[in-house]
């Protein structure tokens, strides 16, 4: 039992590659447990078996195999009663998952709201109402819900990215970084929420008020490798910001355009806040390359275990190409 | 005061040390693991918010005080600033309260309030099962060991003698119930004896329950379908209009920095390999 209980727990399952491999796994974990369930009194052992159903619900869910996502939805109201939220808000995204057509998803709302007519703080129901509302194509419900659900439950930090993800699909740029630095208060320590706000800043930072957006997207990046230092997507946000903004400032003191370096000139540059002076971004630049091809060899060698984030790791090379062709140019 | 040097002897029947020392041990370890179980039966998950103005009502203070302690690892000023105005108007103005018309009126009474009686009814049970078993058991020990050994020898109350030598300051823990000055402190009254198990066992009943309070947990842990929704910062009877205009003020004297600043550097110093 001890085997595959331990590789369980290494996937993260948020992948295809893991959860095939935790779905694979479903007729041992549910043949098997369900002998020895009884006689396991273990009180702790017993609270991960029902935690790694939920699991394997999940990865059973997306890989298609809905007989045993049934089994393990009901084994797991077996146990907590039909009536518990949590396993409310299974069974809706299990309803979900198995519609057929439109006209069945729309059921699924239909009943969402009825639930929560009778019991307005259901929260695993409000998400997946407004998980619903995404899929089925309506973001301006579904952030108009989340919204209703924030106000609700400001401490929520899933429910703050999640928004921040709606907004950023809308074009909302300036919306989407206020929800991330909500998020970012509830949990101040995540390296990855740090590093997704800055790559929104550097998106946004095409638009208007580019050079301070673009100073917040070094500083998040920073802080995202400070907190976590092989993390791959805050150097590689890192190497592009500050690409861009050693661009920009070159095409800005290009004679060609007078209006924009007299604007410069005006500043003062160094002495703007969040401005950062030319050396030190080279210096940053130089730093993030580095270290982004160290990881790209370090985790092309231990290929396997690094599997669920090779389109990072390709990105990643892609960019070290482009870099390395520049310079030889 | 014990002649030092000179061993100690007490004339006692050795099957004392079974009749005392060992039924005094395996109660108190059954009670322990009953009143475990008596108050995983009895517990009352914390009561979730009914509506979701309540919900705001208890998380709002949260997220000033989230805002207070974490602003400066995330924000820059301005939006530090705006953050601010908006959570110290929504608490002045009552914003985020239940039902703001109801403001500034003094807090229902806990014990008319259906909510607030359920959570002291809640604290009650808690400390009910924590005292009613200790009084009872204590009682027992008291009544059932020292009339029975009274009746052998007047001084055979001593169930056991501790295999090393203690100071003196032991002896109001070791011989409680026993008013003999000279008796050299090795010796262990039962009463005592109970004490010391009610406060050492804690480890045994970690081994047998498993960790803490494992059942417990297990009981909460499907319940527990939003730990972040269920958290109540509000104590029963508790003014949250206060609270807010407290937290309010809190957040105005609040300086702001922000260690953002300067973390370019602090990165290409700390982790940048030299020569770059």
């Amino acid at each position: 039992m001890a085997g595959p209980v331990a590789d369980i727990r290494e996937i993260s399952g948020s992948d295809l590659i893991s959860a095939l491999h935790l779905a694979q796994q479903a007729p041992a974990i549910l043949g098997q447990e369900s002998g020895s369930r009884v006689s396991s009194s273990n009180s702790s052992e017993t609270a991960d078996y029902y935690a790694r159903l939920e699991q394997l619900l999940l990865a059973c869910l997306r890989t298609g195999d809905d007989q045993s996502a049934h089994t393990c939805l009901n084994r797991l109201s077996l146990r907590f009663g039909p009536s518990n939220e949590r396993i409310m808000g299974l069974r809706g995204l299990y309803e979900e998952a198995t519609a057929k057509d439109q006209s069945a998803l729309e059921r699924c709302l239909q009943e969402y709201d009825n639930t929560l007519a009778q019991s307005p703080v259901n929260v695993p129901i409000l998400k997946r109402r407004v998980a619903l509302l995404r899929s089925l194509n309506r973001p301006s419900d579904a952030i108009s819900g989340l919204i209703q659900l924030l106000d609700a439950i400001p401490t929520d930090a899933e429910a703050w990215c999640e928004l921040a993800d709606l907004y950023q699909s809308q074009g909302l740029g300036s919306q989407a970084i206020f929800s991330l630095e909500e998020a970012l208060l509830i949990a101040p320590n995540s390296w990855n929420i740090h590093s997704r706000l800055g790559e929104v800043l550097y998106i946004c930072a095409s638009g208007g008020d580019a050079s301070q957006l673009l100073g917040r997207s070094v500083q998040h990046f920073s802080r995202s490798i400070e907190l976590c230092d092989d993390y791959l997507r805050g150097f590689y946000g890192l190497t592009l910001v500050s690409q861009q903004i050693i661009n920009g400032d070159s095409f800005h003191s290009n004679p060609g355009c007078p209006q924009a370096s007299t604007r410069m000139l005006d500043n003062d540059y160094a002495g703007v806040s969040g401005q950062l002076p030319k050396k030190t971004l080279e210096r940053l630049k130089a730093f993030a390359l580095v270290k982004l091809g160290e990881i790209v060899e370090s985790r092309s060698m231990d290929d396997q275990h690094w599997a669920s984030s090779r389109s990072e790791l390709i990105a990643a090379k892609e960019l070290l190409n482009r870099q390395s062709n520049i310079q030889a140019a | 005061m014990a002649i030092q040097g000179a061993e100690q002897t007490i004339l006692r029947d050795p099957a004392l040390f079974y009749w005392i020392l060992f039924p005094i041990s395996i109660v108190m370890i059954l009670t322990g693991i009953l009143r475990h179980y008596a108050t995983v039966l009895m517990n009352t998950t914390p009561k979730s918010p009914s509506t979701l103005a309540e919900s705001r009502e208890r998380l709002a203070l949260l997220r000033g005080v989230n805002l207070r302690n974490n602003a400066c690892s995330v924000l820059d000023r301005e939006s530090f600033e705006m953050r601010k105005n908006y959570m110290v108007t929504g608490f002045r103005n009552g914003a985020f309260l239940k039902d703001p018309n109801n403001r500034g009126q003094p807090p229902a009474n806990p014990m008319t309030d259906p909510a607030g009686m359920e959570a002291m009814m809640g604290m009650l049970k808690g400390n009910m099962m924590m005292m009613i078993p200790q009084t009872l058991i204590m009682s027992w020990i008291n009544a059932f060991f020292s009339g029975f050994v009274i009746c052998i020898n007047e001084l055979t109350d001593f169930a056991v003698k501790l295999p090393f030598p203690l100071t003196i300051r032991f002896k109001s823990m070791l011989q409680s119930g026993v008013m003999t000055r000279d008796l050299d402190v090795q010796w262990v009254s039962s009463l005592s004896w109970y004490f010391l198990n009610l406060m050492g066992l804690q480890s045994v009943f970690g081994f047998i329950l498993g960790s803490d309070n494992a059942a417990s947990q297990m009981a909460q842990q499907m319940g527990m379908a939003n730990p972040a929704a269920m958290v109540n910062p509000l104590q029963p009877g508790q003014d949250p209009d206060k609270l807010y205009l407290n937290e309010a003020e809190n957040l105005e004297v609040m300086e702001h920095f922000c260690i953002l600043d300067g973390v370019e550097e602090r990165i290409l110093q700390n982790f940048a390999p030299a020569g770059i």
